[in-house]
């Protein structure tokens, strides 16, 4: 029997897939028909995640850095080498890069690793904030930080809107659901500047100015309340500040978000009309590297309150993790402010649940993303980092100052380059593990490949290193840590292996109300009332548009596709993916900007000429690429094409990477 | 025609296993969907299963596989290359009579041309092929539209029929004529094609009750596919929902498109590996010099469902591109599998 049942390790969709497994290689891939999210679908990435599997580029043993070259030793040595190492260090010390593609259980324990053993709460995943903002507008609003449905009824739906990114491209399984729903009979609106795939599939598109979405939902809010479809009294009963959000709504001048956003009234009308009527209604954002922003998140929350799509039970809102397993990590408390299971590191009641049940002190002070740390903590002298290379272009050269960089990884990369001690682990497909995917489906992915012997999962590795500090760290098998995680993380209290080997995922919260797990969020929710997202500084629009520059008249956006994202070295390892990228590349062999063909004409651009971008602070001369796909006025660069990003985003990236509503003031010269 | 008793399955295939690495339907444990794979053990087999979710392609065109080896030695300029003689012979059970159909236009491509491919044909050769006729068809299934079932007409070794509790075996090779003797199957009598032929009947006359997912009238869309009338605005409405996944191609029982890549090994040695491709990638007809026949998503369909429907590509394959599985129905993100893109072609939808 070669073909095995896995889930996909590529974005948040969490498919079912078949590997055909050959003399301990995987050989293959199939779509797993009967799953029930994906059901026998797979992406173009999903298809070609055997090539990735293939790949000799891993690292395969563990290695010490000696007079400033790596060394190969034994797995023991570098372990016993980096817990001396650590032994020195502490706290504000030492920071924490975790991968959002590892499972639950090394990212639980990579977590206790550095809160219970190192004392130190500088622990995150790398640009994948809009997870997190989403999680917390989410819990201010509902008391719940992810998705409140899943995708099971999503047919049945008479609205779906999707707010922002391009989830073909980005989470093409969830937009083909999003089409089948459509077909089915649901309306379906896009609000994005670009015009994505699935803005063509959709009813209704609009298409704000970069940095005005949050307007947009706000002018819907008030135009629904305007026509007084709003039922007041369900606010009353369900809500606890529904007056503030009245009173704000009542400030609004509809005239001037209309003239900011650029959307005609009668556009705005009909989707307000579509979404008040609609029985069941769901609206999709990414969370990633182009999530939305909090202003943004927290005025869509609103207006799905405020219309009463959130009570109902079913439907409401679907934030859409691009990475593996990005819902999960934060389940598992991979962020500087929050603890497994959401409790807050500032919170001293869930500080002591913690003590106990680590049996250990930790660090009652709130940390920073490692970004932070990177850009701002002089005290910081050591690094450990799971998988990654994306910090790397950012930080090198503050990472080159550390003392320590101790890098556990499965993949030659540059960041491993880095490193002072390199601890190898297994491929997914090498280990157990689960994987939470957007909709809070736990999956079990089992192990199919017998690593080298060097080659540890990390969850063992990361106890050794806790026992030689001192820690009494006994795990024997990942299933022994999901054991630990149900007792921790209360979402996750009723998962046992045993229940999921037999399921294809449970959706958290599993526990003793619902031991098979949990479709709808809020539709078993006790009494507690919602709570509008209100924002201290929102209300001040004109204040977003203050530097609006005559000198820098084009605003510029970044994205990533489908082939490429976050310069990923994961695509970079197979054939197909690859070469659809270099396909587009080699026709722009120094990257390329999207702009419209008006501007172009205006221009006087042809195709292909080269052009200079100049920002406040850099500049850079690519080539045109002139797409039906930007509005006049805008221009736009994908994300993936990694040449570019050195060069010219590299500094203003951590600006642009917040989220899809930053843009970039330029102006565009022809070249000669 | 012979006859074999339920109890005999087991015979032939304990007969199989002597020489040949079995393959055939399996349901999953967990999802209960149906998978054409390798039978570890021979009770996995089930020949009652529906059409499995993957077509036996894969185990003479596998997803990946080295094609050759070579060792070049960079002083002496010299390459070293090693053939790939490792395959086993195999025996593939149960088969629809829809995926022997795919295998046959399979071997057109890959042996009925200028070029034999010597893989594949070494793959081909070591095979042994037992057909099921599908005395009922399932959901997804036009194979009556395509001419390619509900049962099969050559190329099988063995095929059977169940027919009451017991299964008709119909000889189709020596090798299936050795089989059947050294199994000491009892001789059915002449009226037994009678009998094969009432069966068959049953099943073509039974697909307007079982067979309601897909219908596919595909004359008239070769008609209009070769002579070239189908609106631009059809080619858009189609392009519009393909996300560009290969799903299609890669779950085709015919489609034979491959890329070929050099992998350095870390022994020093190369591997030459053929991988599954796609006519909907952009990169498959890019060529070099910026220049791409086939740029835009819809001139990418267009061609695929060229391949499939057109007279002309017919002619190579002495038939249709489609064997009428539905399987590109079902993994199609969009909603563009070959049913509806025939539909569509009839109605000459141009929007919504």
């Amino acid at each position: 029997m070669p073909y095995y049942r896995g889930v996909c390790n590529f974005c948040g969709t969490g498919c079912g897939h078949l590997l055909q497994v050959e003399e301990g290689r995987v050989r293959g891939v199939y779509p797993l028909p009967g799953h029930p999210l994906s059901q026998g679908r797979l992406c173009v990435r999903g298809w070609h995640i055997h090539e990735l599997l293939q790949t000799e580029e891993r690292i395969t043993g563990a290695f010490i850095r000696e007079n400033g070259q790596l060394r190969q030793v034994a797995l023991n040595e570098a372990l016993a080498y980096a817990a001396k190492k650590l032994q020195k260090l502490s706290g504000e010390e030492i920071a924490f890069l975790a991968s959002p593609r590892a499972s639950n259980e090394d990212n639980y324990l990579f977590g206790k690793f550095a809160r219970a053993v190192m004392k130190s709460n500088n622990l995150s995943l790398a640009s994948d904030a809009g997870q997190e903002e989403s999680a917390r507008v989410l819990l201010e609003g509902c008391g719940w930080p992810a998705a409140t449905d899943s995708l099971s009824r999503l047919k049945q739906a008479d609205f779906i809107l999707v707010a922002g990114g391009d989830l073909t491209r980005q989470n093409p399984i969830v937009a083909s659901e999003i089409h089948r729903a459509r077909r089915a009979g649901a309306f379906v609106a896009t609000i994005s500047p670009r015009k994505t795939q699935m803005a063509r599939l959709s009813r209704l598109h609009l298409r704000p100015a970069p940095g005005t979405m949050a307007l947009v939902f706000e002018a819907l809010a008030r135009i629904i309340y305007e026509e007084k479809k709003v039922d007041l009294e369900y606010l009353n009963k369900s809500t606890e500040n529904y007056q503030d959000y009245l009173n704000y709504l009542e400030k609004i001048n509809l005239e001037e978000i209309l003239d900011l956003t650029g959307i005609a009234r009668e556009a705005l009308t009909e989707l307000a009309g579509r979404l008040s009527s609609a029985k069941l209604a769901y609206v999709f954002y990414p969370t990633g590297v182009q999530s939305l922003d909090r202003r943004t998140m927290a005025a869509l929350f609103n207006l799905m309150l405020i219309t009463g799509k959130l009570g109902q039970g079913e439907g409401g809102i679907i934030p859409v993790a691009g990475l593996s397993n990005l819902l999960g990590s934060y389940d598992m408390g991979l962020s500087p402010d929050f603890l497994p299971g959401y409790l807050r590191v500032a919170d001293e009641n869930s500080c002591q649940k913690f003590e106990e049940l680590w049996q250990t002190k930790i660090n009652r002070t709130p940390g920073k993303s490692v970004s932070a740390n990177l850009a701002e903590n002089k005290s910081l002298r050591a690094l450990m980092v799971v998988d990654h290379d994306e910090e790397i272009i950012r930080n090198v050269s503050r990472i080159k100052e550390l003392e320590l960089v101790i890098y556990f990884g499965a993949y030659q990369n540059a960041f491993a380059r880095l490193a002072n001690v390199i601890i190898p682990r297994p491929s997914y497909a090498e280990a157990d593990g689960t994987y939470t995917n957007f909709e809070r489906r736990v999956q079990l992915n089992r192990q199919k490949v017998k690593p080298l012997a060097e080659v540890q999962p990390l969850w063992k590795t990361l106890s050794w290193l806790a026992q030689a500090l001192g820690h009494n760290w006994h795990y024997e098998s990942a299933e022994q840590v999901m054991a630990e995680i149900s007792r921790v993380v209360p979402q996750y209290s009723g998962l046992t292996y045993e229940k999921l080997d037999s399921s294809l995922g449970i959706k958290w919260p599993v526990d003793e109300r619902h031991p098979e797990g949990t479709d709808c969020l809020l539709l078993k929710q006790n009494n507690a009332k919602f709570r509008f997202v209100l924002e201290e500084k929102s209300l001040s629009q004109s204040a977003l548009f203050a530097e609006k520059s005559t000198n820098f008249p084009f605003k510029l956006t970044v994205g990533r596709s489908n082939y490429f994202w976050h310069q990923n070295s994961v695509m970079k390892r197979t054939f197909i993916p690859k070469r659809e990228y270099n396909a587009l590349l080699l026709l722009y062999p120094k990257g390329f900007v999207e702009i419209s063909a008006e501007d172009a004409s205006r221009l006087n651009l042809r195709e292909k000429q080269l052009v200079r971008l100049i920002s406040e602070s850099a500049e850079i001369t690519l080539a045109a690429r002139i797409s039906p796909d930007v509005l006049p006025g805008q221009l736009y660069i994908p994300y993936f094409v990694e040449e570019m990003i050195p060069e010219f985003l590299l500094r203003q990236v951590a600006e642009l990477e917040k989220n899809e509503e930053y843009f970039l003031p330029v102006k565009l010269e022809k070249v000669g | 025609m012979y006859w074999l008793e339920q109890s005999q399955v087991e015979m032939l295939l304990s007969k199989l296993a002597e020489n040949y690495e079995l393959f055939g339907p399996r349901r999953d444990e967990v999802s209960g969907e149906v998978i054409f794979d390798r039978l570890e053990d021979l009770h996995q087999l089930d020949l009652s299963a529906p059409i499995p979710y993957n077509p036996p392609k894969y185990i003479l065109f596998p997803h990946y596989e080295e094609i050759l080896k070579y060792r070049y030695n960079r002083k002496t300029k010299e390459v070293a290359i090693e053939r790939i003689n490792h395959l086993k012979p195999k025996a593939l059970v149960g088969l629809r009579a829809c995926d022997l159909n795919g295998l046959m236009c399979l071997d057109r491509f890959f042996l009925g041309q200028e070029f034999v491919d010597e893989i594949y044909l070494e793959h081909r050769k070591k095979l042994f092929l037992v057909s099921n006729t599908c005395v009922r068809p399932f959901p997804q299934c036009f194979c009556v539209c395509t001419d390619s079932g509900p049962a099969a007409r050559e190329g099988f070794d063995l095929d059977l029929t169940l027919a009451g509790e017991r299964y008709l075996v119909e000889v189709g090779s020596k090798k299936g004529q050795k089989m059947v003797e050294e199994l000491g199957l009892k001789e059915a009598g002449p009226e037994a094609a009678g009998w094969k032929k009432k069966v068959v009947d049953e099943s073509v006359s039974s697909f307007d009750a079982f067979a309601v997912e897909n219908k596919a009238w595909i004359s008239r869309a070769t008609n209009r596919l070769t002579t070239g009338f189908i609106k631009p605005e059809v080619w858009e409405f189609i392009g519009n929902q393909c996300f560009e996944c290969g799903a299609c191609s890669f779950v085709c029982p015919t489609c034979s498109c491959f890329n070929v890549e050099d992998v350095n090994r870390l022994d020093g040695t190369t591997d030459r590996v053929r991988t599954w491709d796609s006519c909907s990638f952009e990169g498959y007809t890019k060529m070099a010099g910026d220049h791409n026949p086939r740029k835009p998503v819809e001139d990418r369909r267009n061609k695929r469902f060229f391949c499939k429907l057109s007279y002309s590509q017919s002619k190579k394959y002495l038939r249709p591109g489609c064997v009428g599985c539905g399987r590109c129905a079902r993994v199609c993100p969009g909603d563009i599998g070959l049913p509806n893109v025939v539909t569509y072609i009839r109605r000459e939808i141009t929007g919504e």
